[in-house]
């Protein structure tokens, strides 16, 4: 009977889950976007460096097999509608992981709604995130059978239904961390500010590495205790998929969310120049395998859609993890109908 | 030397030149960086907590520590009370080793605690214990209409924990004790 007494125990979040899913949906459909669908199962999965696609080996009806890897979010696919001459799309629905942990804040298929505006930089993107969850509070607040949380949920209510503020990586930078950030973007700097610092890098780690040193432990903690924080414009050696700043080319034009001590989303002013693009992937097709992850094909197919898919703006939110924040759980697995934790360790 | 995968609740840990017991620990992979672990830590010295932040690809210095089982007598004063099966000694556990898990404990309850250097450092609870339940207010009509399913109950040891409406007093139930949910009549 485990599986349904987890059900039970945590019948109260499930039924709001249920019930903020169909209206996060609402809340697109109001404001024009078109609900789209994506290929959960791909030939060639993304490349970010740190992530782990779960592999799946399928057949033909003649029994030939053919390797694929589930989706670690839909972004090639909703970039190449994108190209294709969509405007206003979003993809609610399941995402896959491996390598991270059954529960807390991960668990290996998990909930994403990814959405993408046409013609837009990042900051219509901020915009909508704040709406969003602004919206999911008035929601909560007007429901009839959530009395029983509602007295403990209030603080957690009053932060997100809030204000909320922009925060940029140089302004958090100096706040938390006492330093102008300008003046460490290479990697010697970086690291002869880690070692300053009193943290004990090893020679020839990556920028990335160095910085994160520093931003998880002085800068990452204090982001979205007090107030929902959108922090914005990363280093452009962290531009992943986004573009550089067209006014401030240190930085690249991406934000997180921050909220309730958790990091609900990442957005970007998408890249649409094909060789940059190229480029970046395989400098992250290099990283994997130096760091020992399996390597794959860079998508052809998703370069040619960069080049020609119109300015735009794209954004992945992490549902379950909305989810918690708004109910105030702190374990992933209350929010699930069947946790992995209940389901492959028990 | 260890990874962070060697970061456990309980796990003693030399940071700094100063011991720390984890206190509770979280992986996160941002997927657009790389993963890193965050703990709790808590000094042995001063007894002070602090957050700290392990990448997961960094070392991690790992100290051993003896595992001893011991058994829940009672609470003497600011002090728990166990008797080490071994040895049939009493043993005073600090409060701020056993923390918020004490609310778990009842008398004759079997834990596992980590000592470093012959002192009790960290807790380690079953993963369910079974209780009684003592009291149990009675379904209301209309409960399961309004989406309550579950009801508090009060187990025999003062613990409140929300169980199925069926539940009723004088069952014995378990609790599990990584998430305070109800986790089925026992026996089933």
């Amino acid at each position: 009977m485990e599986h349904v007494n987890h059900i039970i125990s945590n019948k109260k979040y499930l039924d709001l889950r249920f019930a903020l899913v169909r209206q996060i949906r609402e809340f697109f459909w109001a404001a024009g976007f078109v609900e789209v669908d994506a290929p959960t199962i791909l030939r060639l999965p993304g490349q970010e460096p740190y992530l782990a696609p779960m592999r799946v080996d399928f057949h033909d009806e003649n029994r030939t097999e053919f390797i694929g890897y589930l989706h670690t979010s839909p972004e090639y696919a909703m970039k190449k509608m994108l190209a294709a001459g969509y405007e206003k799309i979003f993809y609610l629905g399941k995402c896959f992981r491996d390598q991270e942990s059954f529960g807390g804040t991960h668990n290996p298929e998990f909930t994403m709604i990814e959405w993408y505006r046409a013609g837009t930089d990042f900051y219509a993107l901020m915009d909508d995130t704040e709406n969003l969850v602004k919206k999911l509070v008035e929601n909560l607040r007007m429901s009839e059978w959530v009395k029983e949380l509602q007295e403990s949920l209030e603080n957690v209510w009053r932060n997100l239904g809030g204000n909320w503020q922009r925060l940029h990586m140089r302004e958090a930078w100096s706040k938390y961390a006492g330093v102008n950030l300008d003046e460490y973007l290479t990697t010697e700097k970086m690291f002869e500010l880690c070692v300053k610092k009193g943290y004990k890098p090893t020679e020839g780690e990556s920028f990335d590495d160095l910085f994160y040193r520093i931003f998880l432990n002085e800068i990452e903690p204090k982001l979205g205790q007090e107030i929902p924080t959108i922090l914005h414009h990363y280093p452009t050696q962290m531009a992943a998929l986004s573009r550089v700043s067209p006014i401030d080319p240190l930085y690249a034009e991406r934000f997180e969310v921050y909220a309730q001590g958790v990091e609900l989303a990442n957005a970007f002013s998408e890249l649409t120049d094909g060789v940059e693009q190229k480029k970046r992937l395989e400098e992250e097709r290099e990283l994997r395998h130096e760091l020992g992850s399996a390597v794959y094909d860079v998508d052809k197919e998703f370069i040619e859609a960069v080049s020609i898919m119109p300015k735009s703006a794209g954004i992945a939110l992490g549902v379950d993890r909305l989810i918690m924040a708004l109910l105030g759980c702190k374990n992933i697995d209350n929010v699930l109908t069947l946790p992995a934790s209940k389901l492959f360790k028990e | 030397m260890s990874d962070t995968s060697a970061i456990r609740k309980g796990a003693v840990i030399r940071h700094q030149n100063d011991l720390y017991v984890v206190t509770f620990f979280q992986f996160v992979n941002p997927g657009k960086g790389s993963a890193f672990t965050k703990t709790k830590m808590k000094s042995l010295s001063s007894g002070k907590t602090m957050d700290i932040t392990y990448k997961s690809s960094e070392s991690v210095d790992v100290v051993q520590v003896d595992y001893i089982n011991m058994q829940y007598l009672y609470k003497n004063g600011l002090f728990y009370s166990f008797m080490n099966k071994d040895t049939y000694e009493t043993v005073d556990v600090n409060e701020s080793v056993v923390g918020d898990d004490a609310k778990y404990l009842k008398e004759g309850l079997e834990v596992i605690m980590a000592t470093y250097e012959g002192n009790p450092v960290a807790m380690q609870l079953p993963k369910k214990i079974q209780y009684k339940v003592v009291e149990a207010p009675p379904a209301v009509r209309g409960d399961s209409t309004s989406g309550n399913v579950t009801k508090e109950a009060i187990m025999d040891n003062g613990l409140a924990v929300q169980v199925p409406i069926f539940i009723k007093p004088d069952e014995e139930i378990l609790v599990n004790t990584e998430t305070g949910d109800y986790g089925g009549r026992a026996g089933e």
